[in-house]
């Protein structure tokens, strides 16, 4: 299936998301028939992903329109597919990703005739908070505690995980800026050189071509 | 995700515990970025009156890098009953704390008064602290949750502060990037386009002397 980026008649809308780690994410968007919206993600590598999506029955107690269905395809950073359905109401995925960066899962409605908006429940994720803490759990209010405790270390390990990287893209955009003005003063002298072997070249040739006519 | 969606969980005691991580751990949050082309609308459930939501978004401009007078996006929050909660004009970034009036399906719009998309990144985070009145409510409940709770939301307020710092980061490269990129590009086309003037200008000298000075031969 191809995902249109820009592509008139289609509203793609891209809804990325800003994070690395444990953030549980459940969006409840609205899609029109016929249009596409796609979801990305930024997954580390070797970490797990899970993802459920269903579509949400506006008539609580009647079934589902038959009208109603999505086709939904998962791709990795680099374009390998992770997971497709078609025509479904609902499915989930998981999957290691091997690849670190943008996931995208995309979600495609099919065309009606009366154009109709489906309410889709998304939810994706990924690293920590894919790993399913109420099996974990066990029964007491102490564990309790101590869940909830080591999913706080877990958060904290992460915000320090997240420093070091804001830390490091810091560095590299000081480098870029640096390039950029070293990349500027050269040119600036650059320009000027340019300006006068130019003149020069027209001078030179305009004389010798007066010459040539015997003007001068 | 424990709130929407609503997943059938067997077993009583299960589903005892979850109602148990429900009221310490309500936090449900989700960061996204959307193209918005007109206006995008997300939902997210706020499960409890009295919640606070906060969050932040941060517009990662595409295209519109020179167009200094490029009014912003808007930003409404509204609630469940229709009203409108928390509105923001026509800023390219900020952060928004509210107490929600009462539980239900609020819907966050971003609005684009220009036609070219603009890309949002942003981050929202409900948050709930058990009050006296839930410890009174349920006995399983020890203080202790209210003060863990707390540290939880501290903590999700540091993750939100992140968040944003990220994706400005993020859009601040972008904009170097496109600098860089326009420089090189400018400056080369400068260049270029003198050597053709001065080729040009040269070309045109020797047409006006070839001809005039063969007429005047004449």
């Amino acid at each position: 299936m191809n995902i249109p980026i820009q592509r008139k008649g289609f509203s793609l809308l891209l809804i990325s998301v800003f994070s690395l780690w444990s953030r549980a994410d459940s969006i409840r968007f609205d899609l029109e028939s016929g249009h596409t919206k796609c979801i990305s993600e930024d997954i580390k590598s070797n970490s797990m992903t899970v993802g459920k999506y269903q579509i949400v029955n506006p008539n609580d107690g009647h079934p589902l329109p038959d009208s109603h269905k999505i086709t939904v395809r998962v791709t990795s950073a680099y374009g390998n597919s992770q997971h497709y359905s078609d025509d479904v109401t609902e499915g989930h995925f998981a999957f290691q990703a091997v690849e670190a960066g943008d996931y995208m899962a995309c979600f495609f409605a099919a065309d009606h005739k009366p154009s109709t908006t489906i309410t889709v429940d998304f939810d994706w994720k990924s690293g920590v908070a894919a790993k399913d803490w109420t099996s974990v759990a066990k029964k007491g209010s102490v564990e309790l505690m101590e869940i909830e405790l080591k999913k706080m270390l877990d958060t904290v390990q992460t915000i320090h995980d997240e420093m070091y990287y804001l830390r490091e893209r810091e560095e590299e955009m000081q480098l870029l800026n640096k390039a950029t003005n070293n990349k500027m003063f050269w040119f600036s002298f650059l320009s000027i050189l340019v300006c006068l072997s130019v003149t020069g070249i027209q001078l030179w040739h305009l004389k010798s071509f007066f010459e040539k006519k015997k003007l001068i | 995700m424990e709130t929407t969606g609503g997943n059938p969980r067997c077993g009583g005691a299960a589903y005892a515990l979850l109602g148990l991580l429900l009221l310490t751990t309500l936090t449900h949050i989700s960061a996204l970025s959307v193209t918005v082309n007109d206006v995008e609308c997300i939902y997210e459930y706020v499960l409890y009156e009295g919640d606070t939501v906060s969050g932040n978004f941060v517009v990662v401009d595409h295209d519109i890098f020179w167009s200094s007078d490029h009014p912003g996006i808007d930003f409404t929050v509204t609630s469940p009953a229709g009203n409108i909660v928390h509105t923001l004009k026509g800023t390219s970034g900020d952060k928004f704390e509210f107490k929600a009036p009462r539980s239900g399906m609020y819907k966050f719009c971003f609005h684009n008064p220009y036609s070219t998309p603009e890309t949002v990144s942003f981050y929202i985070h409900v948050g709930h602290i058990p009050t006296e009145h839930d410890l009174a409510k349920d006995e399983h409940l020890d203080p202790i949750n209210v003060k863990l709770a707390e540290l939880k939301e501290a903590l999700e307020s540091v993750t939100a502060e992140q968040k944003y710092l990220k994706a400005r980061d993020s859009r601040h490269r972008h904009t170097n990037e496109s600098t860089r990129r326009r420089v090189i590009f400018y400056t080369v086309g400068e260049y270029l386009l003198l050597a053709l003037v001065s080729g040009l200008q040269v070309v045109y000298i020797r047409r006006l002397f070839s001809k005039s000075v063969a007429y005047n031969r004449v």
